[in-house]
């Protein structure tokens, strides 16, 4: 423990420690190579247009160098390997894609993923939103973000370990030690094994990813609330608008860009959710999704690389369009800069 | 912070496998159940400065156990032994031996998987001469040998997985007492135990605890159950084809073993908490009804491992014991199989060390150590069976040692995606009341997709 500690500090002080090192080294080395001070005038100017030719790729290049080695390369390989046989030797063109559409767990898999994005992006964006609109009215509004924040600090495995235990399912005539459970028979139900039950166990398991990224979504509009101009909204409030017209029609429209940025980002980031189903589930009773199918795929019995890989591509196109119109979004929301 | 020392956290944060430390729970000489002489014979190896790494299921307290082995050959030799472990160590050893970094030794107990890595030639051969010792030395020999040979890239076959550890599965718990009380004795054939079960049930009393949860695993008790029937009811060569799918799962044979399992595990009087509880109780847990008062139940059926989770203070063979799970009288030329499972150890990266560790594990030594403390049965005959710490274990020994055919866990035989997918929600959606035959049909429909 102690150990780990003492790593994770060494690695975060060499890491940032190099990171300025090298920037402020590389500033350095430009001016020193190019001198623009105690030189003529032309010289200078010549020294000027090299420094600015230069100086980008040499702040730009660590970033593209490592986006190259970890994502462009692998993206690449991957590809390959998707028209690949199962331990990556024969060439078989497109038969894991065949495969993949005609697979019943792949079906399975592309309708809970579906059914997890109609569900938890929505669900996030508007607690998040409606929470953020009331804590502010509230004297003990901080307090509340706080907590609904905090889950964000937990890992996904660590939430579903805790969820488990809301979930978890005892014989009938013993005593449950599951909150869930409890509360059920207490109110005089049967105890459920609540994540197999076939399809709402999806839900179950949504909730976890809800509870997790509602304070996400608090917080990155609550920001944005408060970035309306109080004008439009005293303005509001003179010509008589009520409360709710307030927040469907001078707010909403005005922070419209933000909620497209925080819906878009949940998006991406349900499409890749894999954790909570491996901890809770691993797919079983129906509740499989694309990440964890791949995970199957890829490395359980020896893996079939192929279709592990064909898995990951079918995910990232996805994504794709989602990712971009994010950044689309992001970018007209920070006016291009 | 000077450089050493920078150095050192570096490396510390990068090894997580701290040497396994040479702490002997036996002085050596000492014992007489033991064969110290096979730790003099270790001592005349020159191995001084070599190195091993060994990657192995085992974590926590079995971590412990196993590194008390290692700390014989550690101090014997003078190997220094890099002992890691993970918790899915099926998919860490796939992404280690692919991505050129594998340990000396992998140690799994899924044939299946180290076929795999066999014929991607990711394995060195361990030579004929310790196949043909496995076979010699080995209760069941034959089975032992069958399970560690794998073809190669070229499609060869050969000896690769040496096995040591083994568990029990064809096994039936009860509380001796209770059977005393109701009158019952311990059934010596399937037939008996059937009646059993009925007179059970007019007595009045509940005869099955069957617990099949087991979090993303839930399913697997039941696969154990289905191998258990096959062995008794099929010839070994016709239960190795169903793990190899030389015969389907649809097969008469097949959906004939899914039926006498779900007929118990469906039958509301049969089993404690009726057919509903059977899928949602948890492995773990399944085995307390055993010992309520009155009892929720007269049977449990469950690997040797079971017995670390009976209640605190249980006394084995006085509150709880076992008996074989019996054969059926009617297949009397079936002998007694016996369902297991086990460790096998494979090396990834040869070295000289490597192979004196498999030459280690072939002496009684080896396996007297851990059979002295628990959790380790072995096949190995020439092992002084009065090195087990008790007689539970000792009795489980010999089951192993006399068995006429040991049918390894079929659903580790399988390919990842049956023997630990689909076979686990087939039994699911069996003790949730789905006709054998379709279930067959669904597992069949998944196995013919990886071909």
């Amino acid at each position: 423990m102690a150990a780990q500690l003492f790593s994770a500090v060494f690695v975060i002080i060499v890491g940032v420690g190099g990171c300025v090192a090298y920037f402020w080294g590389a500033n350095k080395l430009v001016d020193l190579v190019f001198p623009a001070r105690g030189v003529t005038g032309a010289a200078a100017i010549d020294s000027l247009r090299r420094q600015g030719l230069v100086r980008p790729w040499l702040f730009i290049g660590p970033a593209l160098l490592i986006l190259s080695v970890y994502l462009i390369y692998p993206v690449v390989e991957t590809v390959r390997l998707s028209f690949l046989d199962r331990s990556g030797d024969a060439f078989v063109g497109l038969a894991n894609y065949s495969w993949a559409f005609g697979d019943r767990e792949f079906r399975i898999s592309i309708l809970n993923n579906l059914l997890w994005l109609a569900v938890v992006p929505a669900t996030c964006t508007f607690l998040g939103l409606v929470i953020a609109v009331l804590t502010d009215k509230i004297w003990w509004g901080t307090l509340a973000k706080s907590l609904i924040f905090l889950p964000l600090a937990i890992s996904f495995v660590g939430a579903s370990v805790i969820w488990k235990f809301i979930y978890e399912y005892r014989g009938e005539g013993q005593t449950q030690i599951g909150i869930l459970n409890a509360i059920v028979t207490g109110l005089g139900g049967d105890p459920q094994v609540w994540i197999s039950i076939p399809f709402w166990n999806n839900f179950f398991l949504m909730a976890i990813l809800i509870w997790i990224q509602t304070g996400f979504a608090m917080v990155i509009l609550s920001s944005a609330l408060r970035g309306i101009p109080e004008e439009t909204l005293e303005a509001a409030v003179i010509d008589g608008a009520n409360p709710f017209q307030i927040f469907w029609k001078i707010m909403i429209p005005q922070i419209r860009g933000t909620i497209a940025v925080v819906w878009t980002t949940i998006t991406i980031l349900v499409l890749k959710v894999f954790d909570i189903v491996l901890t809770m589930t691993n797919g079983q009773w129906n509740s499989q999704v694309l990440a964890n199918l791949m995970f199957d795929w890829m490395f359980r019995g020896g893996g079939d690389f192929g279709r592990g890989a064909t898995i990951a591509i079918i995910i990232m196109i996805a994504v794709l369009p989602i990712m971009v119109w994010n950044i689309r979004q992001a970018n007209r929301e920070t006016g291009g800069h | 912070m000077n450089k050493t020392l920078m150095l050192g956290v570096a490396a510390a944060a990068l090894v997580f496998a701290a040497p396994a430390s040479a702490e002997l729970k036996f002085k050596p000489g000492e014992d007489a159940r033991f064969h110290w002489d096979n730790f003099e014979d270790l001592k005349k190896l020159d191995l001084k400065g070599e190195t091993l790494s060994i990657f192995g299921p085992w974590r926590g307290e079995d971590e412990a156990l196993v590194r008390s082995m290692l700390a014989y050959f550690i101090e014997a030799t003078g190997v220094t032994i890099n002992y890691s472990s993970s918790e899915n160590y099926e998919q860490q050893i796939v992404i280690d031996t692919q991505a050129g970094s594998p340990p000396n030794i992998a140690v799994l107990p899924q044939p299946g998987l180290l076929q795999d890595l066999a014929s991607k030639g990711l394995l060195s051969p361990l030579g004929d001469e310790t196949a043909a010792f496995v076979k010699d030395n080995y209760g069941a020999g034959q089975s032992w040998v069958d399970l560690g040979t794998y073809k190669d890239k070229d499609g060869t076959e050969k000896f690769f997985a040496f096995p040591y550890k083994a568990d029990l599965k064809s096994l039936v718990w009860y509380v001796p007492e209770n059977f005393e009380e109701a009158g019952y004795k311990v059934p010596e054939t399937w037939e008996d135990m059937q009646a059993l079960t009925d007179r059970i049930v007019a007595d009045g009393g509940v005869p099955w605890c069957i617990g099949l949860g087991s979090g993303g695993a839930t399913g697997w008790p039941a696969t154990d159950w289905v191998e258990d029937i096959m062995l008794r009811t099929q010839p070994r060569e016709v239960y190795e084809k169903w793990t190899r799918n030389e015969i389907p799962f649809t097969d008469p044979a097949v959906v004939n073993a899914l039926q006498i399992f779900a007929d118990i595990a469906t039958k509301d009087t049969y089993v404690d908490g009726g057919k509903a509880a059977v899928a949602a109780t948890d492995f773990r847990d399944s085995p307390k009804g055993l010992f309520g008062l009155p009892p929720k139940c007269y049977l449990h059926k469950q690997a040797s491992f079971i017995s670390s989770f009976f209640p605190e203070g249980t006394e084995l063979g006085v509150d709880a014991d076992f008996f074989y799970l019996p054969p059926m009288a009617s297949k009397p030329e079936l002998g007694k199989p016996v369902l297991g499972a086990g460790t096998l150890f494979a090396i990834t990266k040869d070295s000289k060390a490597a192979r004196a560790f498999i030459d280690f594990l072939k002496m009684p030594l080896a396996h007297e150590v851990w059979m002295a403390q628990s959790g380790l049965l072995t096949p190995l005959k020439t092992v002084n069976q009065d090195a087990y710490a008790n007689e539970a274990l000792k009795k489980q020994g010999e089951i192993l040692v006399n068995a006429s055919t040991f049918g390894f866990d079929g659903s580790d035989l399988m390919p990842g995606k049956i023997g630990a997918g689909a076979f686990w929600t087939g039994m699911i959606d069996l003790v949730g009341g789905k006709p054998a035959a379709e279930v067959a049909g669904e597992i069949q429909k998944s196995w013919d997709a990886i071909k």
